[in-house]
C-alpha cells in the first residue's frame, strides 16, 4: 500500500485561459479514505483523472508512494479505478471481468481463481460469477466493477462517483459496503462526490474544492464545526447553515448582533475575539446551523438575551424530525431542525434561542469564518 | 523497452523532472537557433537526428525520434553535465540504430500484412476515384469476406507514452478474440476488426427475451468494455468509434472515412466524450453540413434573445434534459434537484425565449441551438 502526494498540481487545458485546477497541495496517506467533494465544476474529477493518468499533469508533481509517476502510464500506476461510467466487458462473464486484469498481468490461474472467488465472497456475488452482464441489476454490476479493482489489489483506489448511477436505496447500502470493504482492506482509496452526505460519513478527511482550488482539508467534525470560509460552510450539512447579515454594536458593555428582527448577544469569548479584530461596528454575516435554533422552553429560559421571534412559513414534518422555515429573522428566510413531536404548524408564530455559543461569524467582504481565521 | 517504462528511471537518475514532448520540424529548428547551447550530429544543423540537442534557459531537449515532420524530444528540467548529455545522445543514436538493424526481420506475418493494407486504403483515400473493394491478395485467403465489427481507435499520446502494434495487437487478442484484425492508419490511429461472435457472446442465456437488446446497443455496450479497457489497461484516455458490422473485403474504405467522420463529429460536437457512434450523431452529421456562415447567423439570431442559453447551469439542465428523452422526473433526479427547481428553470427559458423544451417542435430548435453554439462558440 502506498500514500499519495499532489505537489502544486495544476491542470489547464489548451486554449483555456483559466486553469482548471490551481496549486493543489495534498498529502493522502496511507490506508486514509480521502474525500475530494464540490459542486459540478469544481475540479474533484480533473484532480482523481490526473492522479488516475487519464489527464495529463500541466505542472507539478504527483507521487504514489516514493515515486513521480507523472509520466507514467496509468497501467503501471499500481491503481485500480471505479468510475461513474464504468463499463463491464459485455462478452465475458462475471468471473472473467474480474480476471481479466490478472490475466494481463501474467498471475498464475490458481492465484487468478484465488483472488476473484474471495473478491465475489466479499461483495456477495459468488452466485454470479457465470452471468454476462447484460444479466445484472444495477447494483449487482456496480459491485462486478467493484471486484475488478478489488482482485488488482493495488496501491491505491480511485473513485469517482461510483453510486451515482444507483437508487437512492442501493446508494446508502454500497455506501456503507464500500466503507466497510476499503477499511478491511486497508487500501488507500481517494473518492470523489459532489453528495456531501457520502462525503461526511465516509471520508477520514474531507478535501471541499471549488473553482478549481482546494477551500479546505479537514476531517468531517472539523468541517462541520469549523469551517473557514462561508462556502464550505454553506456546503456541508443539509439543510445547509443560515447566513444572517447584520451588524455588531457595543451596548452597555456586551456586543450584539443585530439586524432585521434579531437582537442577541454575542458571548464573550467570541465577542473578545471579534473586538480584537476590529468589527465592532462593522457589519458581519452570522452563521447558525438549523439544529442550533431552539424552541424549548428549557433553552428559552436559560438564553433570555439571544431570542428571536419568527412566523412559520412551512412545516415540514419528517417523523422523526421538523424543519420550519421561518421568516421574521433577518431579511432572507431561516431553517430550523426541531423535534419532530412540535405543535407547530404553516403560519404560527414561534420564539426560538439562538445557540450563540455555536455561531460562526464571516467577514463580509473576504466571506472568511472570523473565529478560524 | 517503452518510452514509459524508460523515462521514471531517468528521471531518477538525472533528479529532475524529464518529459516527452513533440516539435514540428521547424519548430525544432527555430528552438535550436534560439538555444544558449545546441549539438548536432557531425555538427550538422539542419538534419536533425536522433540525439541532436538544444538547451535554453536550464533547460535541455534532446531528440528521440524524428517522423516525418515531427521531432520527438526529451525535455528535461535542467541544465545537464557534459557527460549526462552525451551519455544520453550515445544511448538513443544506439537505441536507433539497433531499430533500424532489427526492424525487417522483427515484424510479425500479421503486422505486414496489415501494413500493406494500410498503404492500400490510404492509397484509396487520398484518390479521387478510389476502388472499394479490397484486390484478391489482401484478403487472407479469403478471411476478409465475413462480417466483422469495425473500431476505430484514435490515441492522444502525451508524455512519451507509445504504442507498439504487437503490445496492441496482442492485447486486443486477449480481450476480444484471436482472429482480429488490427490496421495501424495514420499516426496514433488504428482500424480494429473485431469477430461478429462478439455479439451473441454479449448475449446472455439468464435473459428474458423481451429484454432483448437492439444490435446498436451491443455494439455501443461492447465499444464502451473496449474504451473502459484501453484506457485502464494501455494507454489511457483515447476515441474510439463502432459501426455496423461490414464484410471488409468489400467495405473497408467506406467504412474507415464513416468512422472517422464519427470520431471527427463526436469530438467537434461532444468535447468530452470519447466513445462515438455513428447513429448517435446524425444530426450533428446534418448541421455539420451547412455552411459556416450560415450556422453562425443563424446561431446569432438565435442567440440575441437571450444569453440564457450559454449559461453553465441552463446547459448542463438542457443537455441532461434531452439525453433523458424530456423526461422532468428523470432529469431532476440526475441533475440531483428538486422537480419543481426544474420546471422553474424550464419556465425561465419559456419566459425569456418563447421556446418551452416540454413541446416537441421546441424542443427539436433548442437542440439544434445548442448543438451549434458548441460548435461556434470556440470559432
Amino acid at each position: 500500500m502506498a500514500g499519495v502526494r499532489l505537489e502544486g498540481i495544476y491542470k489547464k487545458y489548451p486554449g483555456s485561459d483559466k486553469a482548471s485546477v490551481t496549486d493543489v497541495n495534498l498529502d493522502i496517506k496511507d490506508k486514509e479514505f480521502l474525500v475530494l467533494v464540490g459542486p459540478s465544476g469544481c475540479g474533484k474529477s480533473t484532480t482523481l483523472r490526473m492522479i488516475a493518468g487519464l489527464e495529463e499533469i500541466s505542472e507539478g508533481k504527483l507521487y504514489i508512494g516514493d515515486r513521480v509517476v507523472n509520466d507514467v502510464a496509468p497501467k503501471d500506476r499500481d491503481i485500480a479505478m471505479v468510475f461513474q461510467s464504468y463499463a463491464l466487458y459485455p462478452h465475458m462473464n462475471v468471473y472473467q471481468n474480474m480476471a481479466f486484469g490478472l490475466k494481463l498481468r501474467k498471475f498464475k490461474k490458481a492465484d487468478i481463481d484465488k483472488r476473484v472467488r474471495e473478491a465475489a465472497k466479499i461483495l456477495d456475488i459468488e452466485h454470479l460469477l457465470d452471468r454476462k452482464p447484460k444479466a445484472l441489476s444495477g447494483g449487482q454490476r456496480q459491485r462486478v466493477a467493484l471486484g475488478r479493482a478489488i482482485v488488482r489489489e493495488p496501491q491505491v483506489f480511485l473513485m469517482d462517483e461510483p453510486l451515482s448511477n444507483l437508487d437512492a436505496k442501493l446508494r446508502g447500502q454500497m455506501r456503507a459496503e464500500i466503507s466497510k470493504l476499503t477499511k478491511r482492506l486497508e487500501t488507500t482509496t481517494i473518492y470523489v462526490t459532489h453528495d456531501q452526505i457520502e462525503a461526511m460519513t465516509m471520508g477520514d478527511r474531507i478535501v471541499v474544492m471549488k473553482d478549481g482550488f482546494i477551500q479546505q482539508t479537514a476531517s468531517p467534525e472539523e468541517l462541520y464545526n469549523h469551517p473557514v470560509n462561508i462556502f464550505v460552510a454553506g456546503f456541508i450539512g443539509a439543510p445547509s447553515m443560515n447566513f444572517i447579515t447584520g451588524t455588531l454594536t457595543d451596548q452597555g458593555g456586551s456586543l450584539k448582533f443585530k439586524t432585521t428582527g434579531v437582537d442577541v448577544a454575542v458571548p464573550e469569548g467570541k465577542a473578545a475575539t471579534l473586538r480584537s479584530k476590529g468589527y465592532v461596528g462593522k457589519e458581519v454575516i452570522l452563521g447558525i446551523r438549523p439544529e442550533d435554533l431552539h424552541e424549548e422552553p428549557v433553552f428559552l429560559e436559560a438564553s433570555p438575551n439571544t431570542i428571536v421571534n419568527a412566523n412559520v412559513e412551512v412545516a415540514e414534518n419528517l417523523g422523526h424530525e421538523m424543519y420550519l422555515y421561518l421568516n421574521g429573522i433577518g431579511s432572507d428566510t431561516v431553517i430550523a431542525r426541531v423535534d419532530g413531536r412540535s405543535t407547530l404548524r404553516d403560519g404560527s408564530s414561534v420564539k426560538l434561542a439562538l445557540d450563540m455559543n455555536k455561531v460562526h461569524m464571516f467577514d463580509k467582504e473576504s466571506e472568511l469564518n472570523i473565529f478560524e481565521n | 523497452m517503452s518510452t514509459t517504462d524508460w523515462l521514471t528511471p531517468l528521471q531518477h537518475i538525472l533528479n529532475c523532472q524529464v518529459r516527452f514532448i513533440t516539435f514540428s520540424l521547424s519548430d525544432w529548428k527555430g528552438l535550436v537557433q534560439q538555444a544558449d547551447t545546441s549539438w548536432a550530429h557531425d555538427d550538422n544543423r539542419e538534419k536533425v537526428t536522433e540525439g541532436n540537442r538544444a538547451a535554453n534557459n536550464g533547460r535541455t531537449w534532446i531528440v528521440v525520434r524524428v517522423t516525418g515532420n515531427a521531432v520527438e524530444a526529451l525535455e528535461i528540467e535542467g541544465e545537464l553535465k557534459p557527460a549526462e548529455a552525451e551519455l544520453i545522445t550515445w544511448t538513443l543514436q544506439w537505441n536507433q540504430a539497433q531499430q533500424q538493424a532489427v526492424k525487417p526481420g522483427t515484424l510479425s506475418e500479421s503486422e505486414s500484412f496489415a501494413l500493406k493494407l494500410s498503404e492500400w486504403i490510404q492509397q484509396q483515400l487520398e484518390s479521387e476515384e478510389p476502388s472499394y473493394s479490397i484486390p484478391d491478395h489482401l484478403t487472407a485467403g479469403g478471411k476478409l469476406f465475413a462480417e466483422m465489427i469495425p473500431f476505430l481507435l484514435v490515441t492522444e499520446y502525451t508524455n512519451g507514452k507509445q504504442a507498439s502494434y504487437p503490445e496492441l495487437e496482442k492485447l486486443l487478442r486477449s480481450f476480444l478474440a484471436e482472429d482480429i484484425l488490427l490496421i495501424p492508419l495514420k499516426n496514433q490511429e488504428w482500424l480494429i476488426w473485431g469477430p461478429v461472435s462478439l455479439l451473441k457472446e454479449a448475449d446472455s442465456e439468464f435473459m428474458d427475451d423481451e429484454d432483448e437488446e437492439t444490435v446498436e446497443d451491443s455494439l455501443s455496450s461492447i465499444c464502451h468494455g473496449l474504451h473502459e479497457m484501453l484506457a485502464s489497461e494501455w494507454i489511457g484516455e483515447c476515441h474510439l468509434a463502432v459501426a455496423h458490422p461490414v464484410c471488409p473485403a468489400k467495405g473497408i474504405v467506406e467504412t474507415t472515412v464513416l468512422l472517422r467522420e464519427t470520431i471527427n463529429l463526436g469530438r467537434k460536437f461532444h468535447v468530452g466524450t470519447s466513445i462515438h457512434l455513428p447513429w448517435m450523431l446524425q444530426l450533428e452529421r446534418l448541421l455539420n453540413a451547412i455552411p459556416e456562415v450560415q450556422r453562425s447567423r443563424y446561431l446569432e439570431h438565435a442567440l440575441k434573445r437571450t444569453e440564457l442559453f450559454v449559461e453553465a447551469e441552463m446547459l448542463a439542465t438542457l443537455e441532461t434534459f434531452f439525453s433523458l428523452d424530456c423526461n422532468v422526473s428523470e432529469t431532476a433526479k440526475k441533475l440531483y434537484i428538486h422537480r419543481n427547481t426544474l420546471l422553474y428553470r424550464l419556465d425561465k427559458l419559456k419566459q425569456e425565449t418563447g421556446l418551452d423544451v416540454r413541446q416537441f417542435r421546441d424542443a427539436v430548435l433548442v437542440k439544434i441551438i445548442l448543438l451549434l453554439y458548441k460548435v461556434t462558440k470556440r470559432n
